[in-house]
């Protein structure tokens, strides 16, 4: 076992590495896609609404799998010629917007209509209602199914392997087809994503913290 | 009823018309403002009071009509014309204050920075000028202690003394008060009406939705009651409570005072 | 050039396809609930150990991706002589994962049950599986009915994966017909809208299945 690792080891850091990168890149654009996206059907024009309506609903209805597919083999088609990892990381930011912009539509939703007319009652502008008032006061409810997207997303980045980014699972897999030995890259993988997923819970719940330090009594 | 063509309006109604889909919330509505005075607005829920008081700000769109403040026309460029510029309706709104049902503070912000917020991003201030100002606004209320509180460690009646204290900051022209003490615990009612009477006497010009009929009779220069999007009687609180003319008010009033078994 | 042509003659092979697609949601489904509901026992019983037993498996099959757990499967099960076809690995393992996810649901539903519902069944001397079966899991599946066609839709798409143990559902069918035409773009993207129309469809059915239910 010692032998195998010291072998893949180089290999399995790679796809660590990658698999963080990709799953990194995807959440961050994805949420500020989607963030965009949000403002856009909030604040633009109506005739916005039908098309971003289609845009999240064939997103969320079609598998990762074929949208990474239409992306990474159907785009040079069109001329997007893609490398297999910013196509994974483009995949990910185009799934992840859909899935971001509908929870962040659900925190502003959920943001008290009073405490808006009061900043508009004051006379502050569009930009400075949602930067200073809406984006705060919606992170509260927001903030867990964005944590709890982020994590669904690292179990995405996975699908990466499919159309051969070199991330953990595609390093793994080669360690099993070429060593026959099952037990010790399905255990690394295991430990890997728990560790990964409780990180990520961690920050979650630290960011929680921050978002709402004004709700916990001090006194 | 009397007018009152002493001093110019501080704001006025002329014909204001408000549909909500077929429902017409104000019929051709006219009232005019006093400056310097207390206006309070009175009747059944549901009788448009409140709809009247979000169209001053324009909070509310009005369909027709003209609503001005200081002869100047707010929400729309001219009578029956275009909407207004957002911009421009933004500097009109820094003239009048409004005071909110729910307080609507923001949660996130302390009571300090609540009041400073407006005089930091509207009116431009300085965050030191800012915060000195907002100070001076929660002394006033007589919250000066209270400036490092966020409104969930706050009382009712402490909050919406922020409130007012973050629309007094703004040193506006007009102050709209929403039924600001329907939300509040009785025994808190009392500290609200107190601040509310401090800036009567210091001779703000207020409207004021409310159903605290002993604020209206004390308080109020004139009461102007309100049924079913209309004004039925305007006048001193000795007309409408005391001689009441028209049989619509005086059912109200009975009701009133049948509901809570007081005089006043 | 976007050929219309190949989409409309390849599309009967791929509509085709699609029975493996359901089959594995919906057996997959069936499954998560029977499992779930067990689990999702275990996790409210008296005993320590059935509670952590509980626990342990919702955080791995839920902390786990699930193209992990196929090729586990698909690797493993030879290894410790199970040689289950590979259909079956696919639908037993889906409905591992989706057991996980509808656990929760349903916890979550029967959270939402007044507590005098199973005090009135144990009031009238109903045994603790009567009151489980008669009582408490046809008013959990109501209140859980949105989020288990949800999981449903999930499952749809997450059936994709099952490609990596050589079912020919959707996704491997698009696959062939692309490597075979030339014509990723096409054929993938009627797959995409394939799904697509399944999970509308699906969506469809729960509203109008909890409308009749919500009497």
């Amino acid at each position: 076992m010692l032998e195998t690792l010291h072998r893949y080891g180089p290999d399995l850091l790679t796809g660590f590495g990658l698999t963080i990168f990709s799953w990194l890149l995807g959440t961050a654009f994805g949420f500020v896609l989607g963030f965009l996206i949000e403002i856009a059907r909030r604040f633009g024009p109506r005739a916005l609404g039908y098309p971003i309506r289609a845009y999240v609903e064939f997103i969320r209805g079609t598998p990762f799998l074929v949208q990474l597919f239409v992306l990474y083999y159907g785009g040079p088609l069109i001329g997007l010629r893609l490398d297999a990892l910013p196509a994974g990381i483009l995949g990910l930011t185009i799934y992840g917007s859909a899935y971001f912009t509908e929870i962040l539509r659900a925190g502003f939703d959920a943001v008290p209509l009073g405490q808006i007319e009061a900043a508009r009652a004051i006379g502050f502008r569009n930009s400075t209602i949602v930067s200073r008032i809406m984006v705060p006061v919606m992170m509260v409810s927001a903030l867990p199914a964005l944590v709890n997207f982020a994590i669904i997303l690292t179990k995405e980045t996975v699908i990466l392997s499919m159309i051969t980014v070199p991330e953990i699972m595609f390093q793994t897999q080669t360690m099993m087809s070429e060593t026959f030995a099952f037990v010790t890259p399905i255990l690394i993988l295991a430990l890997f994503f728990w560790g990964f997923v409780e990180a990520i819970s961690r920050i979650g719940r630290r960011l929680e913290r921050r978002f709402t330090h004004y709700l916990i009594d001090r006194s | 009823m009397t007018h009152q063509p002493a001093a110019p309006a501080a704001a006025y109604l002329r014909n204001v018309n408000k549909f909500y889909g077929p429902f017409q919330a104000l019929k051709d509505v006219s009232l005019d403002i006093p400056p310097g005075k207390v206006t309070c607005l009175i009747g059944p829920s549901g009788s448009g009071k409140s709809t009247l008081l979000r169209c001053i700000n324009v909070l509310e769109d009005y369909d027709s009509g003209e609503v001005r403040i200081d002869d100047q026309l707010i929400g729309y460029e001219t009578p029956g014309g275009k909407r207004m510029a957002p911009r421009r309706l933004r500097e009109m709104r820094r003239e009048i204050g409004m005071v909110f049902q729910q307080f609507n503070l923001w949660p996130h912000m302390t009571a300090l920075q609540n009041v400073a917020e407006g005089l930091e991003r509207v009116r431009g201030l300085s965050r030191a000028q800012a915060e000195t100002r907002a100070r001076e606004a929660l002394a006033k209320v007589g919250l000066g202690d209270k400036e490092g509180n966020h409104p969930s460690h706050l009382s009712g009646g402490q909050q919406q003394r922020v409130a007012i204290a973050r629309a007094i900051a703004m040193e506006p022209r007009i102050m709209l008060f929403d039924e600001p003490t329907s939300a509040l615990d009785p025994e808190l009612v009392g500290e609200v009406l107190g601040v509310m009477k401090q800036l009567a006497a210091e001779g703000m010009t207020m409207v004021v939705v409310t159903h605290e009929m002993g604020f209206a009779a004390h308080v109020a220069d004139r009461v102007v009651f309100m049924e079913r999007g209309e004004i039925v009687a305007v006048g001193s609180p000795r007309d409408v409570f005391d001689a009441p003319s028209d049989p619509r008010l005086a059912s109200f009033l009975q009701g009133y005072r049948e509901r809570n078994s007081l005089d006043f | 050039m976007f050929s219309f042509q190949t989409i409309i003659d390849n599309l009967p092979v791929l509509i085709g396809s699609a029975r493996y697609t359901l089959l594995i949601s919906v057996l997959g489904c069936l499954e998560g609930l029977i499992l779930g509901a067990v689990i999702c026992a275990a996790a409210l019983s008296h005993k320590i150990w059935l509670r952590r037993a509980a626990a342990l498996y919702v955080s791995f099959f839920r902390g786990v991706p699930l193209l992990i757990q196929l090729l586990v499967a698909y690797y493993l099960l030879p290894v410790i002589g199970l040689n289950v076809p590979a259909l079956v690995a696919a639908v037993l393992t889906v409905g591992f994962c989706a057991a996980a996810y509808l656990s929760e649901v349903l916890r979550g539903s029967l959270n939402a049950i007044p507590k005098g519902q199973a005090e009135a069944a144990a009031a009238i001397g109903m045994v603790p599986l009567d009151v489980w079966v008669r009582i408490l899991l046809p008013q959990a599946l109501k209140i859980g009915l949105p989020a288990i066609v949800n999981e449903l839709i999930l499952l749809v798409k997450a059936s994709s994966l099952v490609t990596v143990v050589g079912i020919v559902e959707i996704t491997r069918m698009s696959q062939s017909i692309a490597a075979a035409t030339f014509r990723p773009l096409e054929i993938y993207l009627a797959a995409a809208f394939i799904y697509l129309a399944i999970n509308l469809v699906i969506a469809q059915v729960g509203r109008v299945l909890e409308r009749r239910l919500a009497v």
